[in-house]
């Protein structure tokens, strides 16, 4: 017996010519985006997690996982902020999981991974400290921070990108910074030193 | 004032990256130990500054968007479902109603046509003749009684696209996807209509043939009729 299967062919495959159309748009949106966020995302990664190699692999995620959701964002123009959050939050939790596999590592081997001689090399005594500061940091503080030291960032535009009052942003400097300080007055000699 | 206080103010006044209050000034013309201190702190806020920016501006490699666009290529984005499930799950099990019903009204329909019920009844269900593909006429099969459906058109109508569009149409379910596309491409003009007659080119291309689908109406009766002492009356009142 054949077996037949009632239709409304028009119907079904203008909603396919449609769907596709849309498709092509969305993707021609987010494109456009791609070239100016995507750096944006990964000075954010590399902010929190200082390896090149993990924040190419997070920035990747967050433009991906925002491209899934790019359909649902209402206002395109809070793209940015949005990718920021993204990539600030994968980067977190990475750096997170990363912790929970050293600390693993570290209590089967008992002898946790020697840097290389190019990383000692590349990291200053000083840097370290901040960089250790820094991941000390409440989550906000540390995003304001990130953000307004990337180059060609104001503090307006920090403010803009992630939707805050400047009052807001600058209070949030200022304590991220005032917090730096206290942890890295001891270090002061080093600083003259250098 | 003494100078912890003044201390302190400077300290916030660098951490701010803030021009120092005129009070404040005046102390520092005035203290060299607070100078000091004042010199020392803004060193430090600079080299903070400095750190978080070596940190932060790292330049993004020129894979990171080529990777990112063959990902895109690779995983097209999953549409978004606006029907809700439940919807989805109340609609399939419509259709399956629907369809179990128009099985059962058919079978009735055979029952009651006493010249074709032997033979109707004789046939299985698989040897039901399968609609022609594409252009299915399906013949309403009128009952005696006196109620009559609106019939269709004795002979298949030309209809234009745009009643094509709305009509329903049987077609073979292997060829169900193949249909869709080839029609939407007519109707968008993406696929010339003179393919169809490439091998005849004498022939004129003709649009689609749709009849509408009849259903007989069901004959209801009680169930008493159904009864063996009914019967003989029942094939009576038939003749």
């Amino acid at each position: 017996m054949q077996e037949l299967v009632l239709i409304q062919p028009g119907r079904a495959a203008e909603k396919e010519f449609a769907g596709e159309a849309a498709q092509v748009a969305l993707r021609r949106e987010f494109e456009e985006r791609l070239a100016e966020c995507g750096p944006l995302a990964y000075r954010v990664a590399r902010g929190v997690l200082r390896n090149d190699a993990d924040a190419e692999d997070v920035a990747q995620e967050a433009l991906l996982r925002a491209y899934r959701r790019f359909e649902r964002l209402r206002d395109r123009g809070r793209f940015r902020a949005w990718l920021v959050r993204i990539a600030f939050r994968l980067a977190i939790d990475r750096v997170r999981s990363r912790k929970r596999r050293e600390v693993r590592e570290t209590l089967w081997s008992q002898s946790p991974p020697r840097p290389s001689t190019e990383d000692l090399a590349a990291a200053s005594e000083f840097q370290e400290h901040v960089d250790r500061a820094v991941d000390e940091l409440p989550e906000k503080q540390r995003l304001v921070l990130l953000l307004a030291a990337i180059k060609g960032h104001s503090l307006e535009e920090v403010a803009e990108t992630l939707g805050l009052p400047v009052g807001t942003v600058k209070s949030r400097l200022f304590f991220a910074r005032k917090q730096l300080a206290e942890k890295l007055r001891c270090h002061a000699k080093t600083i003259v030193k250098r | 004032m003494p100078c912890e206080d003044y201390r302190e103010a400077l300290i916030e006044a660098a951490a701010r990256d803030s021009a120092p209050s005129r009070e404040l000034r005046l102390h520092l013309d005035a203290c060299a130990s607070c100078r000091a201190v004042s010199s020392e702190e803004l060193q430090l806020f600079a080299a903070i500054d400095s750190a978080v920016r070596t940190t932060a501006n790292g330049e993004a490699p020129a894979s990171l968007l080529a990777r990112v666009r063959v990902q895109l290529n690779e995983r097209p984005v999953p549409r978004r479902a606006w029907v809700p499930a439940g919807v989805v799950t109340a609609a399939a099990v419509v259709l399956v109603a629907v369809i179990v019903l128009v099985r059962g009204f058919e079978r009735d329909g055979g029952r009651t046509n006493p010249p074709a019920n032997s033979s109707a009844q004789s046939i299985p269900p698989t040897e039901i003749q399968p609609a022609p593909p594409v252009v299915a006429s399906i013949e309403t099969t009128s009952l005696p009684g006196k109620r009559k459906l609106p019939r269709p058109a004795e002979s298949p109508r030309v209809v234009g696209a745009a009643q094509v569009r709305a009509s329903s149409v049987l077609v073979p379910a292997g060829q169900q996807r193949a249909i869709e596309v080839l029609l939407a491409g007519l109707k968008q003009g993406k696929v010339a209509g003179e393919v169809l007659l490439a091998g005849q080119p004498e022939k004129t291309l003709e649009e689609l043939q749709v009849s509408p689908i009849g259903i007989s109406p069901i004959e209801m009766k009680p169930l008493e009729d159904l009864s063996p002492r009914s019967a003989p009356q029942n094939e009576k009142t038939r003749r």
